[in-house]
């Protein structure tokens, strides 16, 4: 009997039930070295995890092997390090590759990482044509907001159309690079600036393609439709869920107006989410896992802008890592959502919402006329190079953190319903949270110095010479990088004979001209004791804040230079990846009272040692304060160490971390 | 604070012998409020201590934001270590103070990656402070300073019009940089500052026939005004691009090969005596020469180094600008 059609249920061709398939489960993860990643990996794939989504350490990230020097506090720390092919072969031990499908949130070295696991794939006799996945390769959000770039931005965008150019011919499942707006909404964008900066970027990407005429008419829209996006959702849900159904109208439009796609399946908005880390807590961590479930819903409760593939981020990331239990039970909320609640049994819910209907055209428009803003500058390279996206984040980031401030905007836990009772979660003998033993690098590289001794080292000379040719010529470097791959090269190699012929990028840091929209009693105050100081010693104060290490995360460096500025700092700010001793050489030529350092990466009992030893060197005494996710437990060492005042992601009050700094070096004028 | 004769005589010494620290630590004294008396005993030390010295030359560098001004200061750095073993640089770093807070983000640093623990390098940021002429109140005085200890003193300010340049004032070479077909020189045409700078540099010259269209597009606006010029010679202008590594070379020798110490006075008078005649034509000259024995004359006649105070410069200008009015009217 067939049954009557119901408008509200998803049925198949015979009119029976038919639930869309769920989304693909995944857990962005990776840490210690190869060998306890590939286990983590295979737990998780046997907890019903559906893909990897491979973390790599700031080094591999950042193009540099793990013997490095800079490398040293990084290793393993926030993903995987992966040196040469060697670490592949225990990455991926037993894991069926051509099964899988891999995202590598990988950037600056994406070109290289694909090469490895092409290499990999060819030594086991896997068919390129059954690989699957992604390696992210977004350059413009990482000059943008988290900074592992290595070489300037037409020569990135170069390496991303070689791997388009490759990737469609030889490995045609995979989606070379993948558009990801995530960090922009981390770094504080509207949900119209992760449109316009997206698609933009997408625009910058696609006409680079076009210009290098490497592909047929049909060809094309197949590329076309290899771009894919990664999103991030925030916590005001149903904007958001406009946001992304603006995301795939829009691109319907851009791909259909401005590249004349006409296979329908090639317009396709395709994409994955990882939710919003920015609105976590430090304080009462445990609401984040509420959070994290609507901002979930945002992505996956409209049929018609449904992700393709969600991660989760876990109830203590303010904290620290996520410990394997965390992960688990991120992992645990989308198997619910999926599988325990009717969402995948109807066609698009809101379809025909006036509400939501008239908010997606509203973020269209404004998001259009953005795009136009860029493509008239001359495109997203060109809007990165003058530094125009970037300050545009960094405003965006002083007036959400103005709000927070101003108690404008309601964090609940943070500046609103404060009293809370501690969690019992964080009680446990590990004290709720992750740390990667510090002896485990050893393993690492271990790997690599065999991987050295044992390889042909006139193949590895020939292959960087080859490669290093290859770049000077404007060749396509897939074919020559996977050949670097199977000669055994190292990352920092590869990285390094790129970095000889394109340089290495310095982008704008955005913050010159910003301004803070706080002027209540506590700036006063602060300017009070600014002026105060100034007049006591006949200058102004002065403050170096420095991003050392591989972290590129550069928001809270950002603010904290732009809030000293407004209470009347003269302030250093020169961007991130600076060596310890590179602050502390700008500490002592300026003469400052202060340095601020903010870490993110969890290296800061190595970086802080580092810090205090040049200090030493110099004679310069200096008082220090640091800011990052640091957990509780380091502070007596780091206070031992000699750092004068630690802040958390609790101190979002700008004004009181800046009266805490005012204070110390009051008491202390450093002017001998 | 620096208060006995025997701590400013130990930071001096180890200033002399180019330790950062204790260098870094008299500038703050040179930029803090009323520091004349330090100032003296400073230089008094400064002169007791290294009898004859040879100053260091200042080299002005001054263009509109985004010139690229920063970046080619960090790859002449680089030269600079390769090219000249054995001298030493210091930069001084000029940016805008905020007017609501009196803060300021100095970026500088950003653009020059410096070698590490290298004596012969030293950067120095200072805020304008609000002050007009895109010079800190405390510039000159930091770099007469450094000019006891480094060979080249170069001098970055954000210039985009006769006020701003003022550290032509200070230095004795001094450069113009601007982008290609930036449109910078009708704007510098405009605001009369072609005439300032020594020698001019059209930087981002990454693509050929961009950088040679705006080449002869700066030649031939600079023909104008050539009768105006020391030697009524063209100035040279340099085509550098720091993405390609072009051109920084060329302009690092010129800069090491520079010997000559500009005549400020002769200088400063063709300039004033060229702006009175378009401001107030002859009858304003004659009122000009009228003045000959007034303080500005003198002052810029007595000045031996060829340095002139800008708020001396300023104040003096201001005098003449209002005794010819008052003629005039």
């Amino acid at each position: 009997m067939s049954a009557e059609k119901k408008d509200y249920l998803l049925v198949d061709e015979n009119g029976q039930g038919k639930p869309d398939k769920p989304w693909i489960f995944r857990t962005y993860a990776g840490h210690t070295n190869a060998k306890a990643s590939n286990e983590l990996y295979r737990k998780n794939l046997s907890k019903g995890q559906t893909g990897l989504s491979i973390a790599f350490d700031l080094p591999t990230q950042c193009g540099y092997s793990s013997d490095h020097e800079v490398s040293r506090p990084e290793i393993g720390k926030v993903g995987v390090p992966i040196n040469s092919l060697e670490d592949f072969r225990i990455l991926f031990d037993q894991i069926p590759i051509e099964e899988m499908n891999t995202s590598m949130t990988i950037n600056g070295t994406s070109m290289w990482l694909l090469s490895l696991y092409v290499a990999l794939a060819e030594e086991r006799g896997v068919p390129l044509e059954k690989l699957n996945g992604t390696t992210q390769n977004d350059l413009i959000k990482e000059y943008l907001a988290r900074g592992t770039y290595i070489y300037p931005p037409k020569e990135s965008m170069k390496i991303i159309v070689d791997m388009y150019e490759y990737s469609l011919h030889k490995i045609p499942k995979w989606n070379p690079s993948n558009i990801c707006s995530y960090h922009l909404q981390e770094a504080g964008a509207t949900p119209v600036q992760e449109l316009s900066f997206a698609l933009a970027t997408a625009i910058a990407v696609l006409d680079a393609i076009k210009e290098r005429n490497c592909f047929t008419a049909d060809e094309f829209e197949q590329c076309v439709g290899r771009i894919s996006f990664f999103v991030n959702a925030g916590i005001r849900f149903v904007e958001e869920m406009c946001k992304m159904r603006a995301f795939t109208e829009m691109w319907e439009e851009i791909t259909k107006e401005r590249y004349g796609v006409k296979t329908a399946k090639y317009r396709v908005f395709r994409y994955g989410v990882q939710v919003n880390s920015l609105g976590l807590t430090e304080e009462q961590p445990e609401n984040n896992a509420w959070r994290i479930l609507i901002e979930s819903l945002g992505v996956t409760l409209s049929r018609n802008a449904r992700c393709r593939a969600l991660q989760l981020p876990a109830w203590n990331e303010a904290l620290s890592l996520p410990r394997p239990w965390d992960q688990q039970w991120s992992l645990r909320l989308q198997q619910v959502l999926a599988y325990e609640t009717d969402l995948l049994e109807y066609p698009d819910i809101f379809e025909g919402s006036k509400v939501i209907e008239s908010k997606v055209k509203a973020l269209k428009e404004e998001a259009k006329l953005e795009i136009q803003k860029i493509v008239d500058m001359g495109g997203a390279l060109v809007a990165i190079e003058n530094g125009y996206m970037k300050s545009q984040l960094v405003k965006s980031q002083t007036e959400r953190l103005s709000k927070i401030n101003s108690n404008e905007l309601v964090i609940v836990g943070k500046n609103k319903w404060t009293d809370g009772i501690k969690s019992p979660l964080m009680t446990d003998s590990d004290g709720g949270i992750f740390k990667v033993d510090p002896k485990s690098a050893e393993q690492t590289l271990n790997v690599l110095a065999e991987a050295k001794t044992r390889r042909n080292a006139e193949a590895a000379k020939k292959s960087l010479a080859d490669l290093k040719q290859a770049a000077k010529d404007g060749k396509n470097l897939m074919p020559f990088s996977i050949a670097c791959a199977k000669a055994l090269v190292t990352t920092g190699e590869w990285a390094d004979a790129l970095r000889e012929v394109y340089g290495e990028y310095n982008p704008p840091t955005g913050v010159d001209g910003q301004k803070l929209f706080l002027s209540d009693d506590k700036v006063s105050t602060v300017r009070g004791k600014v002026e105060a100081f100034t007049k006591a010693n006949g200058h102004r104060p002065k403050i170096v804040v420095g991003k050392p290490g591989l972290d590129g995360h550069s928001n809270g460096a950002e603010m904290i230079a732009v809030s000293a500025k407004h209470s009347g700092f003269d302030v250093i700010y020169s961007g991130i990846r600076l060596s310890p001793e590179e602050i502390v050489q700008s500490a002592v030529e300026e003469n400052a009272n202060v340095i601020g350092l903010s870490i993110l990466s969890g290296s800061h009992k190595e970086i802080v040692k580092q810090l205090f030893d040049e200090l030493t060197h110099y004679k310069a005494k200096i008082p220090v304060v640091i800011g990052g996710i640091i957990p509780e437990s380091d502070f007596e060492e780091l206070r031992a160490m000699g750092i004068r005042e630690i802040f958390t992601p609790k101190d979002y009050d700008l004004m009181s971390i800046m009266e805490k700094i005012i204070d110390i070096i009051t008491v202390e004028p450093v002017l001998v | 604070m620096i208060d006995t004769k025997e701590s400013l005589s130990q930071l001096v010494s180890d200033a002399l012998v180019g330790e950062k620290y204790p260098i870094a630590k008299i500038i703050s004294k040179i930029e803090t409020e009323k520091n004349l008396e330090f100032r003296e005993s400073l230089f008094q030390e400064l002169s007791h201590q290294k009898p004859n010295f040879k100053e260091g030359i200042t080299i002005g560098i001054t263009g509109t934001p985004g010139a690229g001004k920063s970046s080619l200061l960090g790859e002449l750095c680089r030269l600079f270590l390769e090219f000249a073993p054995d001298k030493k640089m210091a930069i001084v770093a000029i940016d805008p103070s905020s007017n609501v807070s009196g803060g300021s983000i100095l970026g500088d640093r950003t653009r020059v990656t410096l070698p590490r623990r290298d004596n012969r390098l030293y950067f120095r940021s200072q805020p304008s402070q609000l002050e007009l002429g895109g010079l800190n109140p405390y510039t000159y005085h930091v770099i007469r300073f450094l000019r006891r200890i480094f060979d080249y003193v170069f001098v970055e300010t954000v210039g985009i019009g006769q006020n701003e340049i003022s550290v032509s004032l200070i230095s004795d070479l001094s450069f113009l940089v601007m982008q290609p077909l930036g449109g910078d020189q009708v704007q510098f045409m405009k605001s009369g500052i072609m005439e300032v700078p020594e020698a001019f540099i059209i930087n981002k010259c990454d693509e050929e026939s961009l950088a040679n269209s705006s080449y002869y597009m700066l030649q031939s606006t600079l023909e104008f005004i050539k009768d105006i010029l020391p030697n009524q010679s063209l100035p040279p202008i340099f085509k550098t691009s720091v993405t390609k590594r072009k051109g920084i070379e060329e302009l690092l020798q010129y800069i090491l090969h520079y010997e000559k110490r500009k005549d400020k006075n002769a200088e400063t008078l063709i300039q004033l005596t060229q702006w009175i005649r378009n401001e107030y034509g002859r009858w304003g000259i004659s009122i000009w020469e009228e003045l000959e024995s007034s303080q500005w004359n003198r002052a810029v006649k007595r000045n031996p180094i060829g340095g002139i105070h800008k708020l001396k410069y300023e104040e003096e200008e201001r005098k003449i600008v209002s005794s010819i009015q008052k003629k005039i009217k």
